[in-house]
């Protein structure tokens, strides 16, 4: 036990310090050497802001004033700074303070009593990650995700794109479309089975929703888990650290936070013509759908639209897809027209060079029968055709227009939507990140969200460094004949380095898979673009086979270490495997020679 | 109509705090003041029964229905929290192929027991907060509760055995 007098004296020496602290704007604890004072004192100057100092190493009970402040602050060392009676905290916390717009506000009175560390709007891939690391680091984080229903009237939990109406139930669609292939096949390699193999539209579409809710409810937990506090509403910015958040009953709650992080994703975008939100659906319909889309047209040429397009044929579906100019925009044309073709000779009807004008209904039901009526974009000529459904896959356009980001001064890309951000995620209101799908020039991916979202939460609040690569990120699309690929696309790497300055490489090749059953010789096509100023490093990597998601993600590591087209040589391939031709690969592009493989 | 209902139930407690005190009265009841407890318990546990039932006609509600659906957190405190006789909560989802097998073989447990413990049934979609709250992580998870505390839980599914024994515990047999 202290002795009493003792006490006394620290307690005087408390309220002391208190008074300091209340009766000015701003109270650097500091000593006259140490250049991270200095550096704070600077910084009060330049903002032209009176400062209250006190350096500890010219007053003899200076580290009396120390010990006292450590026990007040949990902070020892100095700078130890207040505003406006708030701790900011040592040189780092005031600069960083500074940066993200905290320090003005706590300097312009704004009680900095804020609800939260961090508000993340949006429970996406994206959303998701980030909120559970920042809290895992000790933040005080909410997250907000609301789910605004299709105009069909379609909704779904928590999760996200990816999970509820993106990347999950798409590849278990196509797993199932696969499923059929491996069943015909399985006849050539002697399975002996009934002939009448139908489809059961409304067991699948139970069994992916099933699986989806156990992970709309695992979300939930690990939410629970990391101390994340989630609430199940739509957010609007009402000032630039207060949010509205109202849910589904209209019931509006507010909140306030030091940070927000922006994560609200795409929606899929209509056509703007008559008939399209009444009779069309849309991705976000199609894996609920209760009733087997029958007829089908896809419009557009997006990756959304070809896996899907490709799925529904693959279940039988008679599938047509209208496209208005190429196959996959932005993906190397070569690869998309085979991954096409390939669609094309297995089933898929396609109509270029055509737009959709308007939809009439003919007769109600589920599905119902359309009209769609046709405008060529070359010549004045109509077409009408019937279909049971039409599945527009036009594109998707970011939540960014309805959450109040005009009143808090956020930039967004008028003719997009999107968000520019600089390469820590930080929109043009330093207390206001955006991360996933919003991004402007960014890549539209599950993992890029998760990795964004995770590091942009251990920069923040784990003192990290390290910034999200969005370079050679890999990718796949799930058309029947799936297409992977990392790095830059032939028309690209073209425009970057000039054709001179390549060398291309690629082979034809055959799956011995698909030898027995004597299907699709010469479809699967592997290319990959070298930059010769640069020791022949693989810039590009393309392949269309099977299990391209499966191959094309080591490849990737490969590139990420920088891999050039000597160590894919040097490297043995695994036999018999589809991946292994890019250990072999011995034709280039420019020498026109033979690239049809006929077996080992 | 209103009227009816509350008719309905008065009678329906007496009938049933009746027939369950008859079944009470077992050699287990030692003490006398346990014995009071079990009676007020009981009338809480029939009074519970009877609303569930109360929409249904007398003749059919008087056979015994094991298990009840929490119909909300109000709904849970009163006839879960508050109730004085032990409640095995199976907190179940839709979309689990597990809870299925589990939940009409925990009825069947539940129900050879007589009346001496309750069953309620949680929806954790549609009572998230309620699953989360209780600390469920994944399904099916069974909570018994014992005046408003959790002594015991599993998760996963068990065999008729062991089903058995889980109820004969949490009963205190
Ligand atoms: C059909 C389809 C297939 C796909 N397949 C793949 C694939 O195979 N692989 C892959 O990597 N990627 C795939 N994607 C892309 C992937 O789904 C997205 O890149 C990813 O989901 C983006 O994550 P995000 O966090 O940016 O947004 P999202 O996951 O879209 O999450 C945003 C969330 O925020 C909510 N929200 C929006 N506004 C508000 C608000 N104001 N308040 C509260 N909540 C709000 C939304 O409802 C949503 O839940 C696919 C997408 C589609 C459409
Ligand atoms: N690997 C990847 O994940 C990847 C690759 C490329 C792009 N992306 C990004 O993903 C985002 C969304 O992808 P997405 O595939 O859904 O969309 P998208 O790339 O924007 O493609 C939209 C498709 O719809 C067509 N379209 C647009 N408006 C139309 C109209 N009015 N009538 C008919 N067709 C119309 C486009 O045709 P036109 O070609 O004629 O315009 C295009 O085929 C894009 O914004 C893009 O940035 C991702």
């Amino acid at each position: 036990m202290p002795p009493v007098e003792k006490d006394a004296g620290k307690n005087e020496l408390k309220s002391r310090i208190q008074q300091l602290i209340d009766a000015n704007q701003v109270v650097v604890f500091s000593k006259s050497y140490c250049p991270f004072c200095l550096k704070v004192k600077d910084l009060f100057k330049e903002l032209n802001v009176d400062c209250n100092v006190v350096e500890l190493d010219l007053r003899d009970d200076g580290s009396n004033y120390q010990e006292m402040l450590l026990e007040m602050t949990g902070q020892k060392t100095v700078p130890n700074v207040f505003v406006n009676k708030t701790h900011v905290g040592g040189c780092d916390k005031t600069m960083q303070a500074h940066k993200d717009g905290s320090l003005q506000q706590l300097l312009n009175g704004e009680a900095e009593a804020y609800d939260y560390d961090l508000i993340v709007i949006g429970g996406g891939s994206g959303g998701l990650a980030c909120s559970k690391e920042a809290a895992a680091l000790g933040k005080k984080v909410m997250v907000l995700d609301y789910v605004v229903p299709t105009p069909k009237g379609t909704t779904w939990g928590l999760g996200g794109t990816c999970v509820n109406v993106g990347c999950i139930p798409k590849k278990l669609m196509h797993q199932t479309a696969m499923l059929s292939t491996a069943m015909q096949d399985a006849r050539k390699f002697g399975w002996e089975f009934d002939e009448t193999v139908k489809h059961n539209w409304e067991t699948m579409k139970t069994a992916v929703n099933n699986y989806i809710g156990s992970l709309n409810w695992g979300y939930r937990v690990a939410l629970r888990d990391k101390k994340v506090e989630y609430v199940n509403a739509y957010a609007e910015f009402i000032e630039p650290h207060k949010i509205k958040a109202i849910n589904k009953r209209g019931k509006e709650t507010f909140y306030t936070a030091a940070r927000f992080v922006l994560a609200t994703g795409e929606r899929p975008r209509y056509l703007g013509i008559p008939g399209d939100k009444e009779f069309c659906i849309t991705s976000d319909d199609l894996f609920s759908l209760p009733y087997c889309p029958g007829r089908t047209l896809v419009i557009g040429a997006s990756y959304v639209a070809l896996e899907c397009g490709g799925f529904l044929a693959g279940l039988g579906l008679d599938v047509t897809v209208m496209v208005r100019s190429i196959l996959l925009r932005g993906f190397d044309q070569e690869m998309a027209n085979r991954a096409g073709e390939y669609m094309e000779g297995h089933g898929v009807k396609f109509i270029r060079k055509f737009v959709p004008v308007k939809i009439e209904e003919l007769e109600a039901g589920s599905p119902g029968r359309l009209k769609v009526t046709a405008k060529s974009t070359e010549t004045n000529d109509l077409i009408e055709e019937e279909y049971n459904t039409v599945l527009i896959a036009v594109g998707r356009d970011a939540c960014t227009d309805k959450i109040g980001l005009g009143k808090v001064g956020v930039k967004v890309n008028p003719k997009t939507g999107k968000i520019p951000v600089n390469d820590e995620e930080q929109t043009n209101v330093p207390h206001i990140y955006a991360i996933g799908d919003i991004l402007e020039g960014k890549w539209e991916l599950t993992p890029v969200a998760i990795q964004a979202g995770k590091l942009l939460a251990r920069r923040l609040y784990g003192g990290s460094t390290l910034k999200c690569d969005y370079i050679n990120v890999p990718t796949t699309v799930f058309t029947p004949l799936e297409y992977g690929s990392c790095g830059l696309s032939e028309e690209r790497a073209i425009e970057l380095y000039g054709e001179e300055n390549l060398e291309l490489y690629h082979s034809l090749f055959w799956p011995l898979e698909f030898t027995v059953p004597n299907r699709d010789n010469n479809k699967c096509y592997a290319k990959i673009i070298c930059n010769k100023l640069d020791n022949e490093r693989v810039i590009g990597f393309h392949y269309l086979g099977p299990n391209a998601g499966e191959v094309t993600q080591g490849f990737g590591a490969a590139m990420k270490c920088g891999a050039t087209k000597e160590q894919l040589d040097g490297t043995i391939g695994i036999h018999p495997t589809c991946a292994e031709v890019f250990t072999t690969l011995d034709v280039t592009k420019r020498s026109g020679g033979d690239i049809s493989k006929a077996g080992c | 109509m209103k009227q009816v209902k509350m008719a309905h139930r008065l009678l329906l407690r007496t009938v049933r705090s009746l027939s369950v005190k008859e079944t009470r009265c077992l050699p287990t009841c030692t003490r006398i003041t346990s014995h009071s407890a079990y009676s007020t318990s009981l009338r809480s546990a029939a009074h519970r029964v009877s609303f569930l039932s109360s929409s249904r006609s007398l003749t059919r509600s008087s056979q015994r229905k094991v298990s009840f659906n929490v119909q909300d957190q109000e709904d849970f405190t009163e006839r879960v929290v508050n109730s004085e006789l032990p409640v095995l909560v199976d907190f179940h989802a839709q979309w689990c192929g597990p809870c299925k097998i589990l939940g009409p073989r925990l009825e069947k447990a539940v129900a050879k027991q007589k009346g001496r413990v309750a069953m309620a049934k949680v929806d954790i979609d549609d009572h998230t907060d309620l699953a989360i709250e209780y600390g469920v992580s994944a399904v099916p998870t069974v909570i018994a509760m014992r005046g408003g505390d959790i002594v015991d839980r599993f998760v996963g599914i068990k065999d008729d055995d062991q089903l058995d024994s889980f109820v004969s515990k949490v009963i205190g047999q």
